[in-house]
C-alpha cells in the first residue's frame, strides 16, 4: 500500500485528497448512531406487518359488518398506525381450517383517525374469507396480522383535479365513504358527486353517514340507485347507464370518476364512461380480485374446462392437485405453500411466481411486466393453470 | 450444480439483486461455485427495475446505460453482458443524442451521441472557443484511455516511469476538480455548464468532482453511445437472473438477511454463514454484499463492533444523494409533447453549486431532468402516449423529519415544482398526465434500503474515488459490490458485481486445488 501511494503521488491533486480524507477522519461519524435508522424509518411509513386487534364489530347492514382494527400491542393500542391515503387497502392475513390466505379490504374510515382502520366486509357467495369473517366466529379481541395500507386508488391532486364522481356499486361504499368523507375535510375546493348503486334498498353501507354528509356538505352530492326495489320505492332505480350518469353529474367530459364495485359494475361502468367519451386518465378503476369465470376471457384455450384436473409441481417442494380455474395463488395456499400478496387482483406483483413448464392463463388484470411475460413470470393471484406445470418462487 | 466448491451449504452467498448483486451471483455461479441469491422485494434488479400502472410499464433508474459501445465498436459492457450468458436475452436501443441542455434565458443546445458531431456543435455555438473546445476534447479522449489501460497497468508494475510516459494527461488533469479544468479551457460560462451537465450522473457539482470523472462520461457516452433497454432495466435484471438460474443457481425472493455470522477467534473475523429474517442459518465462507456498506457494517454483520478499518472509512464518509421523482405517464406521443431528446436537463440558473445546495433542502430544485424513453423507442409506451421520468436530485434527510401524517400533501406540494419547470419548457404538459407515481427519498429509502435513501452510494467528493478507497479487506469472505464502495450508477455497479465474483471464483478454485493436492501427498505417504 506505500509502495502503491508513494506512485500515486506523483498524480496531481492525489495528496490533496489523502489529506481532506484524513481531515474528515477527524469530525465525521462512522454512523454506529444509525444504527436500525433506516429500517425504523422506512417501518413508520410502511411496516411489512402490522399486528392487529379487533376492536369493535358493527352490522352495518344484513350482509355487512364493519371490523374496527387497533394494534395489539398493549403499549400501542390506541396510538396512530400508519398513514394512508384514503382509498386504500391492507391485505388481511388469516388462516381458515388449517389454510392460511390473505383477503385485500379498503379501509373504510378517514385517515384523519389513525388510531383504527375500519375493515367494512360485504358477503360474497361461496366467499370462503368472508363467509369466515361474517360467521359468528370472528369476535372483539381477535388478532390479525395485515400488509401497512397499499394500492393505487385515491384521490391524486397531480391530475384528478377537483370535479370528482365516485361510482361506486355494493361494497364499492367502503373506499368510497373514506374517499370522500377525507376529501371534504380537507379541501373544501373539490367537488365530490356520490353515484352510489345497490342491489337492495335495505342493504345500503353508509346510507346514513352518505347522507349526513350530503346535508353538511354544499359541495357533496349523492345519488343513490336500486337495481332490484320493492314495489312502491320511488328513489332512482336501475343501472348506472351513460344516460343516468349524464342526468345525474351533468357533462362528464371534465370530470373524474372513480370506480369501485364487483367486477361485472366496473366493467359496466368503464363501458358506460366510455360511450360519453371520458378519456382513459379520467376513469380510475379498483381492482377487484380475480376474474370468477376466467374460460368466458378472450385467451381461455377453448379445450380445457374450468374444473379440469392438473398438477402443479413447485420446483424442489413438492406437487398437488388443482383445477384449471381456480387462481394458483389460492391453491398454493389450500396445499400449505406461502406466498406473498396483497391485492390478489394482479397488480401488486408481490406474489410473482415463475413457470419452468406447462401453460397458464393471465387474464387482462394481471399486470406483467415485459420481462415477465419474456422469462415466464407470472402472478399467481390471478394465474390459472391450463395445463400440468412445474413452477419456482 | 451439484458438486461445490467447498463443504458449505453454498460456496457463496449474494446478500441483494440489485445490478451488483445480479452480476456477482451470475459470475460466481456461471464460473461454478454454488451460489445462493437472497433478495428482500419480490423482484430481481434493485433500482434497475420497472413497476406497472395501468397500460404503462415505468423504468425506474436508467437514464443511459454507458459502456455497451455498439457492434462495430464494442465496448467492455458488451463483453462482460456476453460473458454473463444476457446478450441474446435482452435488446438494446441506442439514443441518438447525448442530451439537450436548456437554461432559462441563456440557452438551449442538444448535443448529439457522436464525439465529432459533439465537436462540430460545440463550435458552432461557441465559434470564440474552437481551439479551447479542441483540446478539451482531445484530453477528455486521452484522460479516459488512460483511466482505462495506462494507470491499471502502472500501478500493476508499481512503476512511476510508465505512469508519467503512459497516464501523463491523467497525472496532470485526472484528479484535479473539473471546474478548474473547464475554467482553464473555457471563457463562456454557458459553454462550461453545457459540458458539465452529467454531474448530476454523480451527484456532486462541477467544483467537487474528479475532471477524469466527468471526462470518461462524456467520452463514453460520446464515442460508445447512451443506451435504453427494451422493456426497461428491469429486462437486464430478470435475464441476469435467467442466466444465474440457468447456470443452476438459487434464488430467494421476499427474503431478507437478518445477520452475517462470522468466526471471531482469529485476527480478523471470518465469514461462516448468514442468517434469514425467518431465523435460517445458512453456511458459507464468502458472503457477498450489494447492500449499502452502513446497513452491511452497521446492521448485518455480528461482530460486537464494527472493524477498525470500516469505522475509520466511514468517519470521512458522507451520504450520498437521493432523488425525487415523478414517473409519469403521458396520453400524447413525445412530439405532440414537443419533446424531441430522450434525455433533459432543465435549468433556471447555470450556478451548480446553487443546484447542488438546493438539493439539501424543501426549495423548489432550479434544475431538474426529463427522460422521454420513447423517443427513440415507441415501444416504452402505448400507441399514442408516452413514458416519461422527470425527477430532480435531493439528499433523504430533508425528508426524515416530515411527519408521517404530512408525508403524502408534501411529496404532492413538491411535485408541482417539478410539473411547474416541466410546463415552462413544454407547455401542456400538466394537461396530458394519464398516470403518475411520486417517488420522494423515502421511496428510494424504502426500496433500496439505503441510509438517505441514497441512490449513488456515498457522497462521491473527489477523495472517494477508487485511488483513495482501497477495497474493504476487514472482514475475511466478506465483500461489498455495488456503489458503496465505488461509484453508482449502472455500469460501474455491474463491472464492481462481475470483477468481485471472478477474483472469489479464483480463490475457491485455487483453495480446491491446493485441498486437493494436500489429499493426494496424504494418500502418497500412507
Amino acid at each position: 500500500m506505500s509502495n502503491s501511494n508513494e506512485l500515486l503521488k506523483n498524480i496531481v491533486g492525489y495528496w490533496d485528497g489523502v489529506e481532506r480524507k484524513q481531515a474528515r477522519e477527524q469530525v465525521g461519524t462512522d454512523f454506529s448512531e444509525q444504527k436500525g435508522k433506516t429500517a425504523s424509518d422506512i417501518a413508520k411509513l410502511h411496516p411489512k406487518r402490522l399486528q392487529l386487534t379487533v376492536s369493535e364489530i358493527f352490522q352495518d347492514t344484513p350482509s355487512t359488518k364493519t371490523f374496527r382494527l387497533v394494534q395489539s400491542k398493549q403499549s400501542l393500542v390506541n396510538k396512530p398506525l400508519p398513514p394512508f391515503q384514503a382509498g386504500q387497502y391492507i391485505n388481511l392475513y388469516t388462516t381458515i381450517d388449517g389454510v392460511e390466505t390473505a383477503r385485500p379490504y379498503a379501509i373504510s374510515s378517514c385517515p384523519t383517525h389513525r388510531e383504527y382502520y375500519d375493515l367494512t366486509v360485504k358477503i360474497v357467495d361461496g366467499g370462503f374469507v368472508t363467509n369466515y369473517l361474517l360467521g359468528d366466529e370472528v369476535k372483539v379481541g381477535q388478532e390479525f396480522s395485515s400488509t401497512s395500507p397499499m394500492g393505487t386508488f385515491y384521490h391524486n391532486p397531480i391530475f384528478h383535479g377537483d370535479d370528482l364522481v365516485f361510482l361506486a356499486g355494493g361494497s364499492g361504499g367502503a373506499p368510497a365513504r373514506s374517499m370522500i368523507e377525507s376529501a371534504l375535510n380537507r379541501d373544501s375546493n373539490i367537488n365530490f358527486h356520490l353515484v352510489y348503486g345497490n342491489s337492495y334498498e335495505n342493504d345500503v353501507i353508509f346510507q346514513d353517514t352518505f347522507r349526513e354528509l350530503a346535508d353538511k356538505y354544499d359541495n357533496f352530492q349523492l345519488s343513490e340507485v336500486i337495481s332490484r326495489p320493492t314495489e312502491g320505492y320511488e328513489g332512482l332505480t336501475g343501472h348506472l347507464s351513460k344516460e343516468l350518469i349524464t342526468e345525474l353529474t351533468g357533462d362528464a367530459s371534465s370530470k373524474t370518476f372513480y370506480i369501485c364495485g364487483p367486477t361485472p359494475f366496473n366493467d359496466y361502468c368503464v363501458e358506460q364512461l366510455k360511450a360519453l367519451g371520458v378519456e382513459d386518465k379520467r376513469m380510475r378503476i379498483e381492482c377487484n380480485g380475480p376474474p370468477k369465470k376466467p374460460s368466458c376471457l378472450d385467451g381461455w384455450p377453448e379445450v380445457v374446462s374450468e374444473v379440469d384436473e392438473v398438477t402443479v409441481t413447485v420446483k424442489g417442494r413438492g406437487q398437488f392437485v388443482a383445477q384449471a380455474g381456480e387462481p394458483l395463488l389460492n391453491s398454493l395456499e389450500r396445499n400449505g405453500y406461502t406466498v406473498e400478496n396483497a391485492c390478489r387482483s394482479g397488480e401488486c406483483s408481490l406474489c410473482r411466481v415463475k413457470v419452468l413448464s406447462g401453460e397458464v392463463f393471465n387474464p387482462p388484470e394481471s399486470l406483467l411486466r415485459k420481462s415477465d411475460k419474456d422469462f415466464g413470470w407470472v402472478h399467481s393471484c390471478v394465474a390459472f393453470p391450463t395445463t400440468d406445470i412445474e413452477i419456482l418462487y | 450444480m451439484s458438486d461445490s466448491l467447498t463443504s458449505n451449504d453454498f460456496d457463496a452467498i449474494v446478500i441483494g439483486a440489485g445490478n451488483a448483486g445480479l452480476t456477482a451471483a451470475t459470475a460466481l455461479q456461471r464460473g461454478g461455485a454454488k451460489t445462493l441469491l437472497l433478495e428482500r422485494h419480490n423482484i430481481p434488479g434493485g433500482c434497475a427495475t420497472s413497476f406497472v400502472r395501468g397500460e404503462f410499464e415505468f423504468e425506474v433508474a436508467l437514464h443511459q446505460l454507458s459502456g455497451l459501445g455498439t457492434e462495430d465498436k464494442p465496448f467492455i459492457m458488451r463483453k462482460i453482458f456476453g460473458e454473463l450468458g444476457v446478450m441474446d436475452k435482452v435488446e438494446f436501443v441506442q439514443e441518438h443524442e447525448l442530451y439537450r441542455m436548456a437554461v432559462k434565458d441563456e440557452f438551449d443546445i442538444t448535443l448529439p451521441a457522436s464525439w465529432t458531431g459533439i465537436r462540430n456543435v460545440l463550435i458552432e455555438n461557441f465559434p470564440a472557443e474552437e481551439a479551447g473546445i479542441k483540446t478539451f476534447m482531445t484530453l477528455c479522449e486521452q484522460v479516459t484511455m488512460e483511466s482505462f489501460m495506462g494507470l491499471p497497468m502502472a500501478r500493476k508494475m508499481n512503476s512511476e516511469e510508465m505512469l508519467m510516459k503512459n497516464c501523463k494527461n491523467y497525472a496532470e488533469h485526472g484528479l484535479r476538480d473539473a471546474k478548474s479544468v473547464l475554467d482553464e479551457h473555457f471563457e463562456s460560462e454557458q459553454l462550461k455548464t453545457l459540458l458539465a451537465a452529467y454531474w448530476c450522473y454523480l451527484g456532486m457539482p462541477p467544483k467537487d468532482i474528479n475532471f477524469c470523472d466527468l471526462a470518461v462520461m462524456l467520452y463514453a457516452y460520446g464515442v460508445f453511445k447512451p443506451w435504453h433497454i427494451k422493456g426497461g432495466s428491469q429486462a437486464l435484471s430478470s435475464a441476469l437472473l435467467e442466466s444465474f438460474l440457468e447456470a443452476g443457481g438459487e434464488v430467494r425472493f421476499n427474503c431478507s438477511v437478518e445477520r452475517i455470522v462470522t468466526d471471531q477467534s482469529g485476527d480478523k473475523p471470518t465469514v461462516k454463514g448468514i442468517v434469514t429474517e425467518f431465523g435460517e442459518e445458512i453456511s458459507t465462507g464468502q458472503v457477498i454484499s450489494n447492500a449499502s456498506t452502513v446497513v452491511t457494517f452497521g446492521d448485518l454483520l455480528d461482530t460486537p463492533v464494527m472493524p477498525e478499518g470500516i469505522s475509520k472509512d466511514f468517519k470521512s464518509r458522507d451520504i450520498g444523494t437521493s432523488a425525487f421523482c415523478l414517473y409519469l405517464g403521458m396520453d400524447k406521443t413525445p412530439e405532440q409533447l414537443g419533446i424531441k431528446n430522450a434525455s433533459t436537463f432543465l435549468s433556471q440558473t447555470m450556478d451548480e453549486e446553487l443546484m447542488h445546495d438546493t438539493m439539501s433542502t424543501m426549495n423548489p430544485p432550479v434544475a431538474t431532468m426529463l427522460t422521454c424513453y420513447n423517443v427513440d423507442d415507441p415501444s416504452f409506451a402505448p400507441p399514442g402516449k408516452s413514458q416519461i421520468s422527470l425527477l430532480c436530485l435531493q439528499y433523504g434527510s430533508v425528508w426524515e423529519d416530515i411527519p408521517v401524517e404530512k408525508y403524502a400533501e408534501t411529496k404532492y406540494a413538491f411535485a408541482e415544482h417539478l410539473l411547474n419547470q416541466a410546463e415552462e419548457f413544454f407547455p401542456g404538459f400538466r394537461a396530458s398526465i394519464e398516470e403518475v407515481e411520486v417517488a420522494t427519498p423515502l421511496t428510494m429509502m424504502r426500496y433500496l434500503n439505503t441510509p438517505g435513501g441514497a441512490i449513488y452510494g456515498f457522497q462521491q467528493n473527489p477523495e472517494d474515488g477508487p485511488l483513495h478507497r482501497p477495497r474493504y479487506d476487514d472482514v475475511n469472505g466478506l465483500h461489498i459490490a455495488g456503489s458503496w464502495q465505488g461509484m453508482g450508477g449502472f455500469q460501474p455497479t455491474y463491472m464492481v458485481g462481475t470483477s468481485t465474483a471472478q477474483a472469489i471464483v479464483k480463490k475457491l478454485k485455487k483453495q480446491r486445488s491446493a485441498e486437493a493436492a494436500k489429499k493426494e501427498m496424504g494418500v502418497a505417504n500412507v
